[in-house]
């Protein structure tokens, strides 16, 4: 059992990161627009994080250094101060949009109207925040996330053609559409991607007190939690193409995603279609108020991490607070929430370099990695996908722009 | 401390912890002396927001006057050893590090539940 437990922050990273209010939409749009032709893009994104995860979790095991100590330390102040301003404003934005998803996900499930419901969304998480250990933080929102699996028994249910999922894992380009295609696999490589993914798992390392003893369980987190991830982006996809692929339909809305599981399992698999949504979005939020407060005070060297209790980290325990406070600004606006999680993603793609560059340098450090340091397996597929992150984030704003945010 | 150290690498830009472990700032920046002719030595760590805008343009005397602007130097005969963060001798409080965390702890202790 505790090594099943020992597991939550994979699946918490992985949930959060993968399944979160922006991906939900965007696997359904993808499946929904060009069928089961994408899914080879979502294989290489998960590995990708695979190998980023397993990397800057064996640093803090190792060295006691999240990542974005190492940043600072690997490419100086001046460019350690831009990437902590651009990852700020991609979480907040992010954090906002979850807490938008969150706000909606309770209001499909109680019907009560949706301003109260976003307050009572930012109440409940400084609240479950402030009293719980960091332990529960990720069992609590890690497991519950795990009711999306009903998205794969629908996918089944769907009775979708085989043979055409097969295909779509094979990488190949679109006959027509191409930019939009082109802008769907940026999008998915983006999210799969993010950098707050990265930024929570490693410090959640350290908040559980992961030690070189534990480099076992960090690689096991990686491959299961963000495999996990992958298979419930596989089950979305499929979902939405099964569905809604050339009836017209572009699900925008968090409602029309929980449909996909309605439609062949009835009001259960809504239900547990919206509770795993919930989960989902408030780990979400979890993860990206956490990462804002983590390199705020990895940046500034300011003690850090819920183990620490609120009285042992002031400074991170009253950054949090200040970020769930903005968030609540910007969603009490109405923006949309999915619209925002969109550019969110599409902007964190330029923050990308300068996040993972630093992880890959730390991890080939031996002098406080010793034997512990990257192999050569691991500095190949790492420098493959550093050579993924550089296209990707040098074509997602122009794609954005040509594509119009993909409304073409 | 060892024989031979990259203070641009493994010094600058490190976490800073005291001898409990307890992270107490950055090092934002090192105080150098030796004249023309001299072999120059590092002398102090320098640590707070108050020594940001002398690292960067606009954007870190923004930062630095955000930060509050606070200047600590730290004698370079406090440091203790040097590894994945710099480690220091004394107390944090003692050197004047740490001291935002400690004026804030009094009022968020009043909340309910910040010791657990």
């Amino acid at each position: 059992v505790s090594k099943i437990l020992g597991l939550a922050l994979g699946i918490l990273a992985a949930i959060g990161g993968f399944v979160d209010i922006g991906d939900l939409v965007f696997n359904v749009s993808a499946g929904a627009t060009f069928g089961y032709e994408l899914m080879w893009v979502v294989v290489i994104g998960v590995v990708g994080i695979i190998v980023y995860s397993e990397m800057c979790g064996r640093v803090a095991a190792v060295s006691g250094k999240a990542v974005f100590d190492a940043i600072r330390e690997r490419v100086g102040f001046k460019a350690a101060l831009g990437a902590l301003v651009a990852s700020e404003v991609v979480n907040l934005m992010t954090l906002a949009a979850e807490i938008g998803g969150v706000a909606i996900s309770l209001q499909l499930l109680s019907g009560l109207p949706y301003r109260w419901l976003i307050v009572l969304a930012i109440v409940g998480l400084a609240v479950i925040v402030w009293v719980t250990s960091f332990e529960w933080l990720e069992r609590i929102f890690g497991y519950g996330g795990l009711c999306l699996l009903v998205f794969a028994v629908a996918a089944v249910k769907l009775t979708p053609d085989w043979g055409k999922v097969g295909n779509g894992f094979l990488p190949h380009l679109a006959q027509n559409n191409k930019l939009l295609y082109a802008y769907f696999a940026v999008g998915l490589l983006g999210a799969a991607l993010t950098p707050y993914e990265v930024y929570f798992y490693s410090s959640g390392g350290i908040e559980n007190r992961w030690s070189p003893k534990d480099i076992r369980l960090n690689r096991a987190n990686a491959i299961i939690g963000y495999g996990l991830g992958g298979f419930l982006s596989f089950a979305l996809m499929i979902t939405g193409g099964a569905l809604f692929l050339g009836h017209g339909i572009s699900p925008e809305h968090l409602g029309t995603i929980a449909l996909g599981a309605e439609n062949p399992l009835g009001r259960i698999g809504l239900l547990f279609a919206l509770v795993g949504i919930l989960f989902a979005v408030g780990g979400a939020s979890i993860d990206t108020v956490f990462s804002g407060a983590y390199n705020l005070a990895q940046f500034c060297g300011w003690e850090w991490g819920r183990y620490r209790h609120p009285r042992g980290a002031p400074r991170f325990a009253l950054t949090w607070l200040v970020l769930l406070a903005l968030a609540l600004a910007i969603v009490m606006t109405g923006v949309d929430p999915v619209m925002l999680t969109e550019y969110a993603v599409i902007f964190s793609v330029v923050a990308l370099p300068l996040t993972y560059i630093p992880i890959l340098l730390v991890a080939n450090d031996k002098t406080y990695m010793r034997h512990y340091g990257n192999g050569r397996f691991a500095n190949i597929l790492g420098l493959f996908y550093l050579l993924v992150i550089m296209i990707v984030a040098l074509a997602a704003v122009p794609l954005m722009l040509l594509t119009n945010v993909g409304q073409n | 401390l060892s024989s031979e150290i990259d203070i641009g690498l493994q010094v600058l830009d490190r976490q800073l912890l005291d001898k409990n472990g307890r992270r107490c700032g950055n090092v934002d920046d090192l105080a150098i002396e030796g004249g023309v002719g001299e072999v120059p030595e590092v002398v102090a760590i320098l640590v707070g927001p108050g020594y940001w805008p002398q690292r960067s343009g606009l954007i870190g005397k923004l930062a630095g006057w955000i930060g509050g602007g606070r200047r600590v130097r730290i004698d370079w005969s406090e440091v203790d050893k040097i590894g994945a963060a710099v480690e220091l001798k004394g107390e944090a409080t003692e050197l004047g590090l740490g001291r935002g965390d400690d004026r804030l702890r009094p009022y968020l202790d009043k909340i309910p539940g910040a010791g657990r």
